[in-house]
């Protein structure tokens, strides 16, 4: 994230509740923050969407922390046509990535998903997971924001990949900063 | 009879602690789950072992490396999981960082990763598949302790993923590089499942043992 570091900055989750976000257009919650302490703040982080921020969720969710999240819901014996990454709504956070790119590593699945959450209803579904493509990135109204949830690893970890990825975290930032 | 030995863990709110410690594989052996940005040292005043689970907030433990210090040296064991920059709060811990190895086993490389002090009881638990996946860099341990699993680098061995230490504090330290609760409770990873549970039984009958 260095590159970007003039549109971002790190806060420490710890330092959230106190923290003035007046200025801030979104927030990127990543997958090893501590989930009892972003919720003991729900109220903070509830405002803040509802307000017109948006939030980029990331990883697999414990401890909701926000209206219209649930826990995360594990594939169990799970076969590679499962893993696969299926386009089901276009989004502009995801524009111009190969969903193979995503799919795979190194010829590898699983990366990019093992599992899902339950999005509320009139949830647009981006990404689905499988053939039976079950909600692993979507997006949804909170207020006058918005929250985008991707069930694994953080999208700006393929900030520096050679593949199509590396667009995502970029896109990302636009979408935060175009509301 | 003597009771059974008290484990406690100490964990912080990140899925893989709340989904590992869900597991009852997992979970049972502990008498307490304690949440780090709470911890005071009446939450240890009972338990004869402390895991620290993997990833850990560094900044958070350094503030409570007194409360975890006052513990090993109470003659009790400490055992630190991974990725929690351990060598800023604990005594005796050297750590050089390596660019993590991922794809190792896709590749066919060997991972440098080997046994060592055979005849400790923990490798009657653990077998080196267990130990051997990705690492994020190696410790070079205080002389005098004991060294389990040994890297190596073109065949010359550079430091430790997992040591003991009964030297540097009253207690006993287990140190380690590995991150297995994060790999357990991301649903992922079999070894790593495998050394979490096969380090906990090590742990349990070793403070058995010990009464």
């Amino acid at each position: 994230m260095q590159r970007f570091r003039q549109r971002v900055r790190t806060l420490d989750v710890y330092d959230l509740p106190a923290a003035d976000l007046t200025d801030v257009r979104g927030l990127l919650i990543g997958m090893h923050c501590d989930q009892r302490q972003l919720q003991r703040i729900q109220t903070k982080l509830t405002d803040f969407v509802t307000q017109g921020g948006r939030v980029a969720v990331c990883g697999q969710i414990a401890h909701p922390f926000l209206p219209g999240l649930s826990r995360f819901i594990p594939l169990t014996n799970y076969r590679r046509d499962d893993l696969i990454v299926y386009a089901r709504t276009p989004h502009p956070v995801w524009a111009g990535v190969h969903l193979d790119d995503l799919t795979y590593r190194r010829g590898v699945a699983g990366f990019y998903g093992r599992g899902f959450h339950t999005p509320p209803a009139g949830t647009v579904v981006v990404n689905g997971l499988g053939l039976a493509q079950l909600p692993l990135d979507f997006v949804y109204r909170l207020g006058r924001g918005e929250v985008l949830v991707h069930g694994g690893n953080d999208l700006w970890g393929y900030v520096a990949d050679s593949t199509s990825a590396h667009r995502l975290t970029p896109q990302l930032l636009d979408w935060m900063e175009r509301v | 009879m003597n009771r059974l030995p008290r484990i406690g863990i100490l964990e912080s709110g990140a899925s893989y602690h709340t989904f590992a410690l869900e597991d009852p594989r997992i979970a049972s052996f502990f008498a307490r789950q304690i949440y780090l940005p709470t911890l005071c040292a009446a939450d240890l005043a009972d338990l004869d072992a402390l895991v620290i689970a993997d990833r850990l907030h560094p900044g958070l433990l350094r503030r409570q490396a007194a409360t975890l210090l006052a513990f090993a040296n109470q003659g009790r064991t400490l055992v630190v999981l991974g990725e929690v920059e351990a060598h800023t709060w604990l005594p005796g811990v050297h750590w050089e960082a390596r660019p993590t190895n991922f794809w190792w086993w896709l590749e066919g490389d060997d991972p440098g990763v080997r046994q060592r002090s055979p005849e400790h009881p923990l490798w009657q638990f653990m077998t080196l598949p267990d130990v051997t996946w990705h690492y994020h860099g190696f410790f070079r341990p205080p002389a005098g302790s004991t060294p389990l699993v040994a890297l190596e680098e073109d065949g010359q061995e550079v430091g430790q993923l997992l040591y003991e230490d009964r030297i540097s504090a009253g207690g006993r330290l287990v140190v380690t590089t590995l991150d297995p609760i994060y790999h357990h409770g991301s649903n992922f990873m079999p070894a790593a499942t495998r050394f979490l549970e096969n380090l906990l039984r090590w742990l349990q009958w070793e403070l058995d043992s010990d009464r």
